[in-house]
C-alpha cells in the first residue's frame, strides 16, 4: 500500500512536473475595423471571400496574415503588438484596385478603418414583407467611372447569410434597360417560398461589368 | 595436372585478355539503347518517329482519349457514372484547364536548332519540311497556352544555362496577348508552302495549318471585340491580357481569309449517306476512310494497339458488350432541346399541352423528336432509336392512371423490370423501366434519358475492355470552317456571303436550302453548339465571347446553369385513348443539382505561383 501511495505521488509530481505552463502569451491586441466608402461600411460576400491581407516587416515575416472581411463589412484579427502594412487585395472585392498599403501601429486594441472605392453603391434601401412577396427598394447610384452596372438582385434567404454563394429562397434580377434610370429608386420583389418559416433574411447586391464581387446592402431580417 | 587456384586466375586472365584485345576500340562502341543526336537529326523515320510525339503531346482540354470526364462539367453532358465526375464541383477552380507545357516547346525549339546544326545526309528540301511541321506544331502549342493564360512568354530559341551563376538571361517575359495571337498567325503563314504532306489528315499540310489560323484568329477577334463589349474589360496594364477592340475587325479578316483559303482545298462536307441525315452525320464525324470532311485528326488504330476507353466507358447500358462500365456520360437535355426542328421552329421539346394541364401522348418513344435537326440523331441516342442495329431500350417506368385521385402515379422499376409478376399483380406484363433506363440515381446507367452517339464506335465488340475502340478524335473539320468563316464575315457585315456559309453547313444536317434568311450571334452560337457538341469547343466558344459567367452564372434558377433530364414513361390507363401511349417528364437533374459556376477570374488561368516564383517577370493574371 505504502508503496502503491509513493508510485502515484511520483507520478502526480512528474506530471505537475511535465504541466509547464505556456511560456507563450497569445496575440491578445485585437485590429478592429470596417471597410468603409463615404464613412459606411460596405456589405460583401461572406466567408472568406472578400479579404485583406496584413504584413509585417522583417526576416521572420514572410507569410501574410489573411484578414477575412464579414458579410457587413467589419473584419478583425487577434495580433501582437506591432507595426503592420494593411493592403487590399486586387481584384479581390467590389472596389477599385488601389494597391496603397495603410501603416497600421498596433498598440492593445485598435480601430482601424479601410476606405474602398467602389463602382456602383446602393443606398436608402428599405426591404419588407408585403403579401406573399418581400418588396425592396434602394438608390443605386454610380460613384466611380470607369465601369457599367451590370445588374441588381435582391436576394432572399432562410439564414442570415444572404449572397450569390448561397442555396436562396429567391432572387431577383434587374438588368439591362431596367438600370437605364439610376435617378429613381429600384423597386424589386421577389416571392416568398411556401418553405419559409418564421423569418427570412434579404439583402439588395449591385453586380459591376467586370467586378466579380458584388456591393450588398446591409441584410435585413423579415419576420414571416 | 594439378589445378591450382594461381593458374587459374592466370589463365582467366590471359583468356579476358586475348577476348577483349580482339576488338578494336571496345571503350568506344555505339551504345545499343540509346539514339544518338547524329543519328536522330539524319533519319527520316526516326524524325518521324519525334514528330508523332509532340503531336501526340499537343493540350487538348476534353477529348475523347483523355479528360473526357469533364465534358459533364459544362453544358453538353451530366456525368452518370461511378461517383460524381465534375458534376458536384460548385465553381470551376482558378486553375482551371491550365497547360503550362513550355517542356513541349523547348523540345521543339530543339529539334529546330538540332535540324540545322546536326543533320548533314538529310536535304535541304526535307530539313524545310521537317522545320515547317516543328515550327506549325510550336504555333499550335502557343495558340493553345494563349488561350488558356493570355499572353505567355514566347520562347523560341533553347534557353542554356552557362553555369555562371545568373540566370536573368532565361528569363523572359509574358508577351502581349496579340503579340502571341500575331505570332502563331505569322509562324503559320510562313510555313503554310513548305509543310507537304498534302492530303494527310493527321500531320500539318497547307490546309491544316489554314485551318489553326482561321480559328485562332476569330478567338482573337472575338475577344477584341466582346471583352470590350460586354463591359468587362478584363486586362493588365502591359497588356499580357486582353486584346484591344480596335483590332477585331483585322483578326477577324484574317481569320475569313484563312478560311477561304481552307476551302479552296480538297475538302467537302461529308454526305455519303443522304438518305438518312441523322447517320450521315454520324458518319460525318465516325468514318475514317474516304471522309472529305476531316481535315485535321488524331488517329487511333486498333491493329496498331493503339486504342481508346471511350466506347467501352460510354456505351448505352442496355447494348454494352462488357459486364462493367458504360453510360459514364449522358447528354443532358439542355443539349438536346439546343436542336432546332427542321421547320426553322426553337428545339423546345413539347412534353405538355398548352394550357400546362396535361401530357401531349405520343404514340411512340421518339415521337418528340419527330422532325428535328438531323444533327440531334448523329450526336445523340435519345428514347426509340437504335445503335449497332440494336434497339436501346429507354423508358424510365410506367405512368399509372388513378381514376380516384385524378392523376398519374409514377412506378419505376430496375432495368429491363417487367410491369407485371409478383410485385406488381395487377401490372399489364409490359416492359415497365428500359434496360437502357434511364434511372435517376444509379450510376453507370444514364441519368438523363440520352446516350451519347457522336465519337462512340459502332464496331463490334469496341465497348469491350478486350477489344476497345479506335474512332478518331477530329480536331479540325470543314463544318467548323464554314461556321468561323460564317462568324467572321458576320461581324464584318457580310451577311450575305455568313448566310451562305451557315446554311451550307445546315443544309447537310437535313435543313431545306437557305434556311436562314437573317442571322445574329445568337443564332451561329446556338449554331456551334449543335453542331461542334463534344469536339472540345463550349467552353473556349463561351469564354471567347464572354458569355460564359452569365450563361453559367451558378445560380441554380438559371435553366441554362442546371443540367436538365428528360424521363419517357408509358402510360397505363386501360379503357382510354391514352393507354399504351407514352409521356414525358422534364426535370432539373435529381441527382446533381449543383449549377454550373463560371466566375470571372476563370475568363485567364491562374499561371500560379510556383511558375512565377521560377520568373519573377511574369505578372499575374487578372484576379489572380
Amino acid at each position: 500500500m505504502k508503496q502503491f501511495t509513493i508510485t502515484l505521488l511520483a507520478g502526480l509530481g512528474l506530471l505537475a512536473a511535465g504541466c509547464q505552463k505556456d511560456n507563450v502569451t497569445p496575440p491578445n491586441s485585437q485590429l478592429t475595423g470596417r471597410v468603409i466608402f463615404q464613412n459606411e461600411p460596405v456589405g460583401v460576400r461572406g466567408q472568406g471571400n472578400v479579404q485583406l491581407e496584413l504584413w509585417e516587416r522583417g526576416e521572420r515575416f514572410r507569410n501574410k496574415i489573411p484578414v477575412l472581411v464579414a458579410q457587413d463589412g467589419t473584419y478583425s484579427a487577434s495580433l501582437f503588438d506591432g507595426d503592420y502594412k494593411l493592403t487590399r487585395l486586387r481584384d479581390n472585392g467590389p472596389w477599385q484596385n488601389n494597391t496603397d498599403s495603410i501603416d497600421v501601429k498596433v498598440r492593445g486594441n485598435t480601430i482601424v478603418d479601410v476606405p474602398v472605392q467602389p463602382y456602383y453603391v446602393v443606398r436608402q434601401t428599405t426591404i419588407a414583407k408585403s403579401g406573399s412577396n418581400v418588396t425592396a427598394s434602394g438608390l443605386v447610384s454610380q460613384v466611380s467611372t470607369g465601369r457599367n452596372i451590370e445588374g441588381v438582385t435582391l436576394f432572399l434567404n432562410t439564414t442570415q447569410f444572404v449572397d450569390t454563394n448561397n442555396s436562396l429562397l429567391g432572387q431577383t434580377t434587374l438588368s439591362g434597360s431596367a438600370l437605364s434610370n439610376l435617378s429613381q429608386p429600384l423597386n424589386l420583389s421577389v416571392a416568398i417560398p411556401a418553405t419559409a418559416k418564421g423569418a427570412v433574411y434579404a439583402r439588395i447586391g449591385v453586380r459591376t461589368q467586370g467586378v466579380g464581387e458584388l456591393y450588398y446592402s446591409p441584410v435585413q431580417k423579415i419576420t414571416l | 595436372m594439378k589445378f591450382h587456384f594461381k593458374t587459374l586466375t592466370l589463365s582467366g586472365a590471359l583468356l579476358l585478355g586475348l577476348a577483349t584485345s580482339c576488338q578494336k576500340d571496345f571503350l568506344e562502341r555505339t551504345p545499343p539503347s540509346i539514339i544518338l543526336d547524329a543519328q536522330l537529326w539524319n533519319d527520316t523515320g526516326l524524325l518521324t518517329g519525334l514528330l508523332a510525339n509532340y503531336y501526340d503531346r499537343l493540350p487538348t482540354h476534353t477529348t475523347i482519349y483523355s479528360n473526357w470526364a469533364e465534358y459533364a462539367a459544362y453544358d453538353e453532358a451530366m456525368w452518370s457514372g461511378n461517383g460524381n465526375g465534375p458534376n458536384d464541383r460548385f465553381t470551376y477552380g482558378s486553375g482551371s484547364w491550365g497547360n503550362w507545357d513550355y517542356g513541349l516547346i523547348r523540345d521543339i525549339n530543339l529539334a529546330l536548332e538540332n535540324i540545322d546544326t546536326q543533320s548533314t545526309s538529310l536535304t535541304s528540301a526535307q530539313k524545310d519540311q521537317f522545320k515547317a511541321e516543328f515550327r506549325f506544331l510550336r504555333a499550335c502549342m502557343y495558340f493553345e497556352l494563349g488561350k488558356r493564360y493570355g499572353g505567355v512568354p514566347l520562347v523560341t530559341t533553347q534557353l542554356i544555362y552557362n553555369f555562371d551563376g545568373n540566370v536573368t538571361p532565361l528569363q523572359v517575359a509574358r508577351s502581349k496577348e496579340t503579340e502571341v495571337y500575331d505570332f502563331v498567325a505569322s509562324e503559320l503563314d510562313a510555313i503554310k508552302g513548305t509543310l507537304g504532306n498534302s492530303g494527310s489528315v493527321t500531320r500539318a499540310n497547307r490546309y491544316i495549318a489554314m485551318a489553326l489560323k482561321c480559328r485562332a484568329m476569330l478567338y482573337a477577334a472575338s475577344i477584341a471585340k466582346y471583352n470590350a463589349q460586354s463591359g468587362l474589360n478584363i486586362s493588365t496594364t502591359g497588356g499580357e491580357v486582353g486584346i484591344p477592340a480596335s483590332l477585331a475587325n483585322s483578326y477577324y479578316q484574317k481569320s475569313l481569309d484563312a478560311a477561304k483559303e481552307v476551302l479552296t482545298g480538297p475538302y467537302s462536307l461529308y454526305n455519303g449517306n443522304p438518305s438518312n441525315k441523322g447517320e450521315n452525320f454520324y458518319e460525318a464525324i465516325t468514318r475514317k476512310n474516304a471522309n472529305p470532311e476531316i481535315i485535321w485528326a488524331k488517329d487511333f488504330l486498333t491493329a496498331k494497339d493503339y486504342r481508346h476507353y471511350f466506347a467501352y466507358d460510354n456505351i448505352a447500358r442496355g447494348i454494352r458488350e462488357d459486364n462493367l462500365g458504360s453510360s459514364a456520360l449522358s447528354p443532358i437535355l439542355n443539349l438536346v432541346e439546343a436542336y432546332e426542328y427542321l421547320d426553322g421552329t426553337a428545339g423546345t421539346l413539347k412534353t405538355q399541352n398548352a394550357a400546362g394541364t396535361d401530357y401531349i401522348y405520343y404514340d411512340n418513344l421518339n415521337g418528340p423528336f419527330a422532325n428535328k435537326d438531323a444533327r440531334l440523331y448523329g450526336t445523340v441516342i435519345y428514347p426509340g432509336t437504335t445503335f449497332k442495329g440494336q434497339d436501346v431500350q429507354l423508358q424510365a417506368g410506367v405512368k399509372l392512371w388513378n381514376a380516384a385521385s385524378n392523376s398519374y402515379q409514377t412506378i419505376e422499376g430496375g432495368l429491363a423490370s417487367v410491369y407485371g409478376g409478383a410485385a406488381f399483380p395487377n401490372g399489364d406484363n409490359k416492359l415497365l423501366t428500359g434496360s437502357s433506363g434511364p434511372q435517376a440515381n444509379q450510376p453507370e446507367v444514364s441519368n438523363s434519358g440520352f446516350y451519347l452517339r457522336k465519337f462512340i464506335d459502332s464496331g463490334a465488340g469496341t465497348s469491350s475492355r478486350g477489344i476497345r475502340s479506335d474512332t478518331w478524335w477530329v480536331r479540325f473539320r470543314l463544318a467548323e470552317i464554314l461556321l468561323n468563316a460564317s462568324e467572321a464575315a458576320l461581324e464584318l457585315g457580310q451577311t450575305a456571303d455568313a448566310l451562305t456559309y451557315v446554311n451550307r453547313v445546315r443544309e447537310r444536317a437535313g435543313f431545306p436550302a437557305n434556311s436562314l434568311t437573317t442571322l445574329n450571334l445568337a443564332r451561329l452560337q446556338n449554331e456551334r453548339r449543335v453542331e461542334l457538341a463534344f469536339e472540345d469547343h463550349r467552353l473556349w466558344d463561351l469564354k471567347r465571347w464572354r458569355i460564359a459567367h452569365q450563361v453559367w452564372n451558378g445560380n441554380s434558377s438559371n435553366p441554362d446553369a442546371v443540367a436538365y433530364v428528360l424521363f419517357p414513361y408509358r402510360v397505363v390507363r386501360p379503357g382510354s385513348a391514352m393507354d399504351g401511349k407514352y409521356v414525358f417528364d422534364k426535370r432539373v437533374s435529381p441527382r446533381y443539382r449543383t449549377p454550373r459556376n463560371f466566375q470571372l477570374f476563370n475568363y485567364y488561368t491562374f499561371i500560379g505561383n510556383d511558375i512565377r516564383n521560377r520568373n519573377p517577370l511574369v505578372v499575374r493574371n487578372p484576379f489572380e
